[in-house]
């Protein structure tokens, strides 16, 4: 049988398809990508976007729990100022208390009261990046502003309403503990009990002030309370955060997978593609010259 | 009995055709690498007559040269070359398509990702109008990548346009000349010669016109009559048939045969038909899953934006807008004009966050399509690079066939240097072993002359 004399077509092919492996190898080290197109892989082109995507949501939880947690770490701190302050006030209180103590006295540890009282309505009208912390969803600012109709002398400018933030998949955590429920709550009204204590060292008895006293106490006690709840937020942020981190390398180990090439691959891919391209053109340059007529001298 | 003479014609008649053997030889090695060309074979065979009962050998007789061809082989090269040609044209398209939606970080699924990470920001900090603002531009982003991925698939329809435009005009140019050697060809046929040449540059028309577009070949009577695979007539002995092209109010280009047939449809293979199916079959899945993606994003969105109020406490206005004819991909607008506007709130409560739950599980809800927004944009890009894949991977298949099968022509066809050249040799031997016959007897009659010289 007749074979195909055109030695050089078919060395052509052979060439060209190890160039086209050889580029391959060299474009796959340079990126450290397998799929750089979606026909190059359809599946893991199409995996890799749904990952990437969870990528996103969870950078998107992280940072909600950073902003939340700067927030919540916020609010605390008023909080424990708060805590302070009404604790100082008890102690004037029952010091008002005291029977030896003259009105002029009492005067005195009114006007401080009234000093611990704006330095209360201060923090209760926190606001971080022009935001109140304290009006619940409402956005007003600032969340309390004196008013002599209202009976603690301050009114309520926000809401009751409470906002949440996904940080994750299946978890919500709220954002604020709205002020009515902090500073004007029934069961342990700051406000209205500090107010009732300057009443009471100005004119009562020092059974008001006693009774007055007891308010302040059980507006403490529903500070600390609320606390509690800024506290809890951001003990599962944390939690959370770890976990989103975890999360984030098995989703980029993930990606890798899907779509990279492992260097020593990429690289092992890379020595056998020149290999067989030497090959094909050592085989080339040995036959191609070679003809009769170099024999016929 | 032979005499002298007659050996004398023999050995004339042997040197014609040992020069007719070189000379074809010669033709061979002088074509050995033009495409298309057959190599020829010298026809000799021993001359003899019966003269009174009695067999007289008369020598060689020079029948003339043959092209070596496999016609069966040709048409399976011409099938072979009209798929590669389909294959490329689909191959380059679809390797735009691929390109333009091969983007990880920028394009629609980066997009829908920036979008919900922005509008769940809100949820800490609702009333902040930088991050209101924020989530507009991703918005109006988003909509441009739609624009951008409908521009990339409506830009691989108009190239495929223009493809088959070009080709048209490519193949009426090529039925001509074909019909035009066919012409030449079967004159000279006529006149007894062989065509050779003229048939080799005919089939190497033909191997051009498979690789435009799909055709069959019937040979009847003299030339072989050339259709496209529906059967429309290209050239019928030696007149051509034009095919042409219109432009349907759409803007596709559409064939129609030399009866004005429009043959769109029916066509299949070459660039031509490649051309077609992308446009026609490919890109208008691909298109229609984008504007499903689009349509159903968009009133989605525009759900979960009625489900809640805006910072000024009004209910949330439409955040996107489609067309209600035509690509909703192509023409989807962000409606919104001021980022207020973003429904954030669940109960009109200004600083509210409610209603950004809502408007995030737009992301991880299947919409009608029966997938999320990324989901089903996966899945298209998923589409995208299986067409792409499939396409590819055959190119390289038919390619590698079209290989074998021209080499398996080559082997019958293509000259061999080393082989002419020891034809060569064998011929010149036999034409000097002639010309020393003739040389010989030329001593034997100068013998002659001088005894008879002598004797006288």
């Amino acid at each position: 049988m007749r074979v195909d004399p055109n030695l050089s077509s078919l060395l052509n092919a052979g060439i060209q398809g190890t160039e086209q492996a050889l580029n391959t190898a060299v474009q796959q080290v340079a990126t450290g990508q397998r799929v750089n197109v979606p026909s190059d892989d359809p599946a893991a082109a199409a995996m890799n976007l749904q990952s990437l995507s969870e990528s996103a949501s969870v950078d998107r939880y992280t940072k909600n729990g950073e902003a939340v947690l700067s927030q919540a770490q916020m609010a605390d701190s008023a909080l424990s100022n708060v805590v302070n302050e009404l604790n100082q006030a008890i102690t004037l209180g029952t010091q008002g208390a005291d029977g030896s103590m003259t009105s002029e006295n009492r005067a005195a540890i009114a006007t401080q009261v009234q000093s611990v009282l704006s330095q209360v309505v201060s923090q209760a009208n926190t606001t971080l990046n022009g935001a109140s912390l304290f009006s619940g969803t409402s956005a007003a600012v600032p969340a309390f502003v004196a008013d002599g109709a209202s009976p603690p002398g301050y009114s309520y400018q926000g809401n009751s309403g409470v906002n949440s933030s996904a940080v994750g998949d299946n978890l919500q955590v709220n954002v604020n503990v709205p002020g009515d429920q902090v500073f004007t709550n029934p069961n342990g009204n700051v406000l209205g009990s500090l107010t009732q204590l300057i009443t009471a060292l100005g004119s009562g008895t020092t059974t008001d002030i006693g009774n007055a006293v007891a308010e302040v106490r059980s507006a403490l006690a529903n500070v600390s309370q609320q606390r509690v709840l800024y506290a809890g937020v951001v003990n599962q942020i944390n939690a959370q955060e770890s976990y989103l981190s975890q999360e984030t390398i098995s989703l980029t180990s993930q990606q890798q997978s899907l779509t990279g090439i492992d260097m020593s691959v990429a690289v092992s891919n890379l020595t056998q593609a020149q290999i067989a391209h030497s090959t094909i053109l050592a085989a080339a340059a040995k036959v191609l010259p070679t003809s009769l007529l170099d024999y016929l001298k | 009995m032979i005499g002298l003479g007659g050996t004398l014609s023999i050995a004339t008649d042997a040197l014609g055709a040992q020069t007719a053997a070189l000379e074809v030889a010669s033709n061979n090695i002088a074509n050995a690498n033009t495409p298309g060309y057959s190599r020829q074979v010298v026809t000799l065979s021993s001359a003899a007559s019966v003269q009174n009962g009695t067999t007289v050998d008369e020598g060689v007789s020079y029948q003339g040269f043959t092209s070596v061809r496999d016609a069966v082989l040709g048409m399976a090269i011409n099938a072979a070359t009209s798929n590669q040609g389909g294959l490329t044209a689909q191959n380059t398209l679809l390797a735009q398509i691929n390109s333009a939606f091969s983007g990880t970080t920028t394009g629609i699924g980066a997009s829908i990702s920036t979008l919900f990470s922005d509008i769940s920001a809100l949820s800490t900090n609702p009333s902040d109008p930088s991050a209101r603002q924020t989530v507009l531009s991703d918005a109006s982003a988003l909509a441009d990548a739609f624009h951008q991925g409908a521009a990339a698939l409506s830009s691989a329809s108009s190239a495929a346009n223009q493809q088959v435009s070009s080709a048209v005009a490519q193949v009426n140019e090529l039925s001509q000349q074909i019909a035009a050697l066919n012409g030449q060809i079967a004159t000279s046929e006529g006149n007894g010669g062989d065509a050779g040449a003229l048939t080799d540059e005919r089939d190497e028309l033909t191997t051009q016109m498979a690789q435009i577009i799909g055709i069959s070949t019937t040979q009847t009577g003299e030339a072989p009559t050339l259709t496209t695979t529906n059967g429309s007539p290209l050239v019928i002995g030696n007149s051509s048939y034009q095919l042409q092209v219109s432009t349907a109010p759409d803007g596709t280009a559409h064939v129609l045969d030399g009866q004005g047939n429009d043959i769109t449809k029916e066509l299949s293979g070459g660039t031509i038909g490649g051309a077609i199916t992308t446009r026609d079959n490919t890109i208008p899945a691909l298109s229609q899953q984008l504007d499903t993606l689009a349509s159903q994003f968009a009133s989605a969105m525009n759900n979960a934006q009625a489900a809640g109020y805006d910072l000024n406490g009004n209910p949330g206005a439409a955040m996107f807008t489609v067309p209600t004819t035509g690509s909703a991909a192509a023409g989807i607008t962000m409606t919104l004009t001021s980022g207020s506007q973003i429904a954030a709130s669940s109960d009109g409560a200004t600083g509210g966050s409610g209603n950004v739950k809502t408007l995030l599980a737009v992301q991880s809800s299947n919409l009608p399509n029966g997938a999320d927004p990324i989901a089903s944009y996966a899945s298209l890009v998923g589409n995208i690079g299986f067409a792409g894949s499939q396409v590819s991977s055959g190119l390289a298949a038919t390619t590698s066939s079209l290989q074998q099968l021209t080499s398996q022509q080559d082997s019958e066809s293509g000259v061999s240097i080393d082989e002419e050249t020891a034809n060569l040799i064998r011929y010149q031997q036999a034409y000097s072993a002639s010309a020393r016959v003739i040389s010989t007897i030329n001593d034997i009659y100068t013998t002659l002359m001088n005894m008879s010289l002598g004797e006288g």
